[in-house]
């Protein structure tokens, strides 16, 4: 698995969404943000820790998970663009017809009217 | 492990499809929306017909700091030119003077419905070497991280 398949699983994706949020967290902290057993949260930080999009430190006896960001922005960065690239596009459009709608009703019937 | 990735994008347009379809293929018109902010379009070609040149450059302007002056072009052509419904074409984006690990292939898939005087516009994007992309092409824009993960989950669960 890669770290886009990782991401793509919503429970693992929530684990990366707090981290983002708190910072370095134990298991057992991320676990009570969680419905499924302390099992199933471990299963998902193995995989995340595998595809790199976490690691893992220990301070004394306590095990925390912090996130790595640089595969995630990478990707991130990459699927975002498209995304907002045509999100912001489809705005830029949108306003052009708008102006373009106006400036169309102010020549029909307000002939002779300087805009604004 | 090679894969596809692709995204949807929809919009219902306030105009008739004839006005959506000329703010679409009118290269002046193109280069008014196709950048984001901070970035002007500095060559727009648009050679309308099946097998025709479609060639866009983003030139990165003041505001962007370190990447001003760099350029992203876009080139490739169009595979399907249905005037008033529908505009199909292949390309390739990179960032020049940079390798090709900055290249991303796509398949951008347009098409141009009437919903009763509006247009509905459905913008199907499938990135075809998703494999090297991640490294790359970031484009010049940056976007906050958590925000947008959920969105990122949606686009990928529609990955093929």
């Amino acid at each position: 698995m890669d770290t886009l398949s990782a991401i793509a699983e919503p429970n693992q994706r929530k684990i990366i969404q707090l981290l983002a949020q708190r910072g370095n967290l134990t298991a057992s902290e991320i676990a009570r943000h969680f419905q499924s057993s302390g099992a199933a949260v471990s299963q998902h930080l193995k995989v995340l820790i595998e595809t790199k999009a976490v690691f893992v430190t220990r301070q004394a006896q306590k095990r925390i998970y912090s996130l790595n960001p640089e595969p995630l922005q990478e990707l991130s960065g990459w699927l975002f663009d498209l995304t907002n690239q045509w999100e912001h596009r489809l705005n830029k459009i949108d306003s052009m017809l708008s102006k373009e709608r106006k400036d169309s009703y102010k020549s029909q019937s307000r002939r002779g009217r300087k805009n604004g | 492990m090679a894969r596809n990735h692709e995204a949807q994008f929809e919009r219902i347009l306030d105009a008739p499809k004839e006005r959506v379809w000329k703010v679409w293929t009118d290269p002046k018109l193109v280069a008014q929306w196709w950048g984001p902010n901070d970035v002007t379009i500095p060559e727009c070609e648009i050679d309308l017909r099946v097998g025709g040149k479609i060639y866009i450059v983003m030139l990165a302007g003041e505001a962007m700091g370190p990447f001003k002056g760099t350029r992203w072009p876009m080139k490739g052509q169009f595979t399907k030119v249905e005037p008033l419904s529908r505009l199909t074409y292949t390309a390739r984006a990179w960032t020049e003077g940079q390798g090709s690990e900055t290249q991303i292939d796509q398949i951008t898939d347009v098409t141009f419905e009437d919903q009763k005087g509006k247009t509905k516009v459905t913008i199907k994007v499938t990135i075809t070497n998703a494999d090297t992309a991640p490294k790359a092409a970031l484009q010049g824009m940056s976007y906050g991280f958590n925000q947008q993960l959920d969105k990122l989950g949606k686009f990928l669960a529609t990955k093929h």
